[in-house]
């Protein structure tokens, strides 16, 4: 299946798309447009305004399409709350990480390509997930 | 010391009008007053400038530019109506004095953070120590409200840093002026 976002993509852009092709669809190609207008027919948009799988009611994407696909797993939601803060920097969640996640991912997009930022994202979203895997199974902080 | 823009003085030292302002244009029912609390909060965050009642500008970027994207939908999706704009005054005087606005209150939350700092020296090394914590927090959150180079924001860190670093010894008057 084809998904489209906005190009420049940052920490939520990123995350969305791993979890879109970890949870929802492995094999996932992603298209990258400047306006929403651009979104081709066949593609599913992310993240932008007016579609279905973007912020609603003050949740990130990344928490709207863990709802729309009722993702329950709470070790994506501990991810969500990171992805949340960082995008929104709302306070609602206690997240430290999200400042340190939020400038990595922003200083990657801003030496590459976005195809290079997603293909960088995967392995670090995977070793997020892991590492709170672990949190959460040993109910405390991994070595 | 106030903010004001003069040409002879380098950029860096100075806030500069940006080429494009973002304008969300909003309004939002009285009740329920939930929605307005939490939009006028978010507003706040964001250090906008206040042009009117349901008008807020900020310095135009990407990131900006989201930012009011996303509260927009939300004033929407309570039942308001937003439009975000991206808009340049007919005056170029007018954005300068904008800057200055937006620039007099980040120096004033800055010199809020020196003034904390001054009154914490005072306290024994664990008090002080929380006190650095919080401090910092409140840095990182002024600093993102930030759009343009300000002195203020570097002698703020440096009354935090000398702060942490102070093992109990005296109170150093010219450092923290």
């Amino acid at each position: 299946m084809r998904w489209a976002t906005r190009a420049g993509v940052h920490v939520d852009r990123a995350a969305c798309a791993w979890l879109i092709r970890r949870e929802v669809d492995p094999g996932a190609e992603f298209t990258f447009v400047a306006d929403p207008a651009d979104v081709p027919a066949d593609a599913t948009p992310f993240d932008m305004r007016g579609v279905e799988l973007t912020h609603h009611r003050g949740d990130c994407t990344f928490e709207t399409i863990l709802r729309r696909y009722e993702l329950t797993d709470p070790v994506l939601w501990r991810i969500a709350e990171i992805v949340h803060e960082a995008d929104l920097d709302d306070e609602r969640y206690d997240a430290p990480e999200a400042l340190g996640l939020d400038v990595v991912l922003r200083g990657l997009s801003m030496i590459s390509d976005d195809d290079q930022v997603l293909a960088i994202g995967g392995p670090i979203f995977d070793g997020l997930y892991e590492f709170f895997r672990r949190e959460m199974h040993l109910g405390h902080e991994p070595a | 010391m106030c903010a004001r823009y003069d040409p002879a003085v380098p950029a860096t030292d100075q806030p500069r009008p940006p080429e494009e302002w973002a304008l969300l244009s909003y309004r939002l029912p009285r009740e329920p007053s939930t929605p307005r609390i939490t939009v006028w909060r978010k507003l706040k965050r964001l250090g906008v400038a206040q042009l009117g009642d349901g008008l807020v500008a900020l310095p135009h970027d990407p990131r900006t530019g989201e930012q009011f994207d996303w509260l927009a939908e939300e004033i929407v999706e309570a039942g308001g109506t937003a439009i975000v704009w991206l808009a340049r005054p007919a005056l170029a005087r007018a954005g300068v004095d904008l800057v200055e606005l937006l620039a007099a209150e980040r120096a004033a939350e800055y010199r809020g953070v020196v003034e904390q700092a001054r009154r914490a020296a005072d306290l024994d090394p664990n008090s002080r120590q929380a006190a650095v914590r919080r401090m910092r927090g409140e840095l990182r959150r002024i600093s993102r409200r930030t759009y343009f180079p300000l002195p203020e924001r570097a002698a703020a860190h440096a009354a935090v840093t000398v702060l942490a670093g102070d093992d109990g010894g005296e109170y150093d008057e010219e450092t923290m002026a």
